[in-house]
């Protein structure tokens, strides 16, 4: 099989949704001489299909969230094959949670798949999480991004306090903090001097693309 | 008139068996540490670094199997006591939402307390409300303090109807406070304690969990012998399985356990079976409650739970429009009808726009009259003698009509139902009445309600101490 048609073996299995089929492919084309990289860039291929479907509603959450997953699934393989020189393109990281006395995080779930597939390096600390989890794990690896997500009005508070907490602590500058959950509202944004917000998950990762520099 | 089924007795018992498995297997994750205290001293296996409880199946029956089948609450003003039994249909409108849709512009803005006073009002005067929602509810009321909202909120809600109110099961001390005031109503703690006059709904969280606040005021709430709505909001596909089946044994599970709890707390203690379930949308990652989905959830939920003998609080009139338009029209009646012709109780949330986010005065009136012809859809079609009334044909004979007969007079507001809002005029006629649309009959409601409509004045010393106990808890809640 020649690489051309080993790569788009690749393409194929993430645009099928298919975390299996992603990996033996990506693992059988990197096994022929395929460069690692061209795996991934082939993977992204795949994923920013699904994605374009997504748009059309040809293509739903579940399948965006699986399709990501695949994409998740073939960005190991490849990170076990680069040498640590070709890492060329360092991963921005994101610490993802939900603000404490929050139990909702079904939206952080799908948040978290469409940032890795985006091609963050993500950590979910949970949910319940109190402001120094978030800040603890922000500065054990060395974050980018601080993702604190609340659903209701009465849990809104911590994604506030994670902020004047950061201030306090002198770490406000060292991570860009987004928000996002149900109650959430650009007003909300703007008082509590967050870094940026996403109404919904796919925004979410528009936001989190502009604030590393690069744009969608 | 019998109800719509969608499960068979076989499938009702494959739900409960499938639902006893996942308490037992996969357990719930219980927050609250007095809550898993008793369910480890009544045989559940209990991690307290996880909160995973595994409860055996047994110990769920024997709970679920003391919950009654019928119970009263009652309201200041006892005409509109609430007799709740598995055969009724009552409506309960919300009220207390973050949000409003404004009725002179249109626009969505903050709910006030003057809002809650007209929402209640409105709520009060309308025929086919009896369980009212309140402002005890919301966790933020523009203009009111958050610490203080719960008291303020009810206050507003008894003040302006004399119908059953509800309070809030936000934690211990919320509950609490709002089980004292409704004291206020049933002169005294222990009047209140043997004829309920408040209730609550306790929101399980799926997939399997119980949050801390809502299990303290459930746990209050049981104390006091107050019934409590514990209700479970899949979102299919993502909290819960996508299959409607899965979803119906994710809900079963949360709603057995949480009755459970109540049962262990106080036996006995009344409550309902609570579906507030829908789907997730998959376009948009939004809950969905307005569906055909969320109809068919609470048609098969009123089945389980008279299965289990207890009644069935639901969810209807729901709709994801932003606005009063037709889409709203046809969300809302679908699944204020699969719910009520499948068999709920208690149906929740007339009223609302928005995913259930938004509450609007409109939307209250126009929801009422649709609660109305359900109503009337529901009693069915009596057959007996004086319905088939051959001697009322034969009086008319062949060719004649039926307009000036006794028969028709006696029997007519029983049969036909008079839509408050509804226009069916000739074209001719509407146009020269200014050619309304139904939002324009609404807001002339709203408008006429709220000038003319005096709910039964609080007595003045139960209202003078419901303001003490406000004062009191913002005194409290300052120095606290």
């Amino acid at each position: 099989m020649g690489s051309k048609e080993l790569l788009d073996n690749v393409k194929q299995a993430v645009v099928n949704y298919d975390s299996q089929s992603a990996v033996s492919t990506s693992e059988a084309a990197i096994k022929s001489g395929v460069d690692p990289l061209d795996v991934l860039d082939k993977a992204t291929e795949g994923v920013k299909v699904v994605g374009d479907r997504f748009q059309r509603f040809e293509a739903f959450l579940p399948q965006l969230v699986m399709a990501a997953d695949a994409m998740i699934a073939v960005e190991k393989i490849v990170e076990k094959n680069l040498s640590k020189e070709r890492r060329v393109r360092e991963k921005k990281r994101v610490v993802l949670g939900t603000v404490h006395g929050d139990l909702h995080d079904i939206g952080k779930n799908i948040v978290f798949a469409l940032l890795s597939a985006a091609g963050f390096d993500v950590t979910d600390i949970g949910k319940d999480a109190p402001v120094e989890k978030f800040i603890e794990e922000a500065k054990g690896m060395n974050a980018d991004i601080i993702g604190a997500s609340a659903l209701m009005t009465v849990t809104i508070e911590g994604q506030r306090e994670l902020i004047d907490e950061l201030e306090r602590l002198r770490l406000r500058d060292r991570f860009k903090v987004i928000v996002g959950g149900g109650s959430v509202t650009e007003d909300w944004v703007k008082e509590i001097r967050a870094d940026g917000y996403g109404k919904d998950a796919k925004q979410g990762v528009e936001v989190a693309l502009k604030l590393i520099g690069r744009e969608v | 008139m019998k109800r719509f089924e969608v499960l068979d007795r076989n499938e009702i018992d494959e739900i409960d068996d499938a639902t006893l498995t996942v308490l037992e297997r996969v357990g719930m994750i219980i927050h609250e540490e007095e809550a898993r205290n008793m369910l480890r001293k009544n045989g559940a296996s209990v991690d307290d670094k996880t909160k995973l409880v595994k409860i055996p199946r047994g110990l769920v029956k024997e709970g679920v199997s003391k919950a009654p089948g019928e119970f009263t609450i009652c309201a200041r003003d006892p005409k509109y006591n609430v007799r709740t039994t598995c055969d009724v249909t009552y409506f309960e409108p919300m009220i207390g939402r973050l949000n409003i849709l404004d009725s002179r512009t249109g626009v969505r803005r903050r709910t006030t307390l003057a809002d809650l006073d007209n929402l209640m009002r409105i709520a009060n005067a309308m025929p086919n409300f009896q369980l009212l929602h309140s402002g005890a509810m919301m966790p933020h009321i523009e203009g009111v303090s958050d610490s203080v909202s719960h008291v303020y909120g009810y206050l507003s809600g008894v003040n302006n109807a004399q119908k059953v109110v509800k309070g809030t099961g936000r934690g211990r001390k919320r509950s609490d406070d709002c089980i004292r005031m409704a004291s206020v109503l049933a002169g005294g703690m222990e009047s209140l304690k043997k004829t309920p006059y408040i209730f609550t709904t306790c929101n399980t969280i799926a997939p399997l969990q119980l949050g801390a606040d809502m299990t303290e005021g459930l746990i209050e709430y049981a104390r006091h012998g107050q019934p409590v709505d514990v209700a479970s909001e899949v979102q299919s596909g993502a909290t819960s399985p996508v299959t409607l089946a899965g979803s119906l044994v994710i809900q079963n599970a949360e709603v057995l356990c949480g009755i459970l709890i109540s049962q262990l707390v106080n036996p006995g203690t009344p409550v309902f079976y609570g579906t507030c379930g829908g789907i997730m949308d998959m376009r948009t990652g939004n809950i969905a409650l307005g569906t055909v989905e969320a109809g068919l959830i609470n048609a098969a939920s009123a089945q389980l739970a008279h299965h289990y003998g207890i009644p069935c609080r639901g969810t209807g009139a729901t709709t994801e429009s932003k606005v009063l338009d037709m889409q709203a029209g046809y969300e809302k009646t679908i699944t204020l009808l699969t719910a009520a012709l499948g068999g709920i109780n208690c149906l929740f949330y007339p009223g609302v726009v928005e995913h259930a986010l938004t509450i609007s005065l409109e939307s209250l009136v126009i929801d009422d009259d649709i609660c109305g012809m359900v109503s009337r859809l529901i009693r069915g079609i009596t057959v007996d003698d004086r319905h088939l009334a051959v001697d009322v044909i034969e009086n008319v004979g062949a060719g004649g009509h039926f307009l000036g007969q006794k028969h028709t007079m006696d029997y007519l507001t029983q049969e036909h139902y008079f839509p408050t809002l509804s226009d069916r005029k000739e074209r001719k006629d509407w146009e020269k009445d200014g050619a309304r649309e139904l939002k324009d009959a609404a807001a002339e409601r709203v408008r006429q309600i709220l000038e003319e409509h005096t709910p039964m004045a609080l007595e003045p010393d139960k209202l003078k101490e419901l303001n003490q106990i406000v004062k009191e808890v913002e005194e409290r809640e300052r120095a606290g």
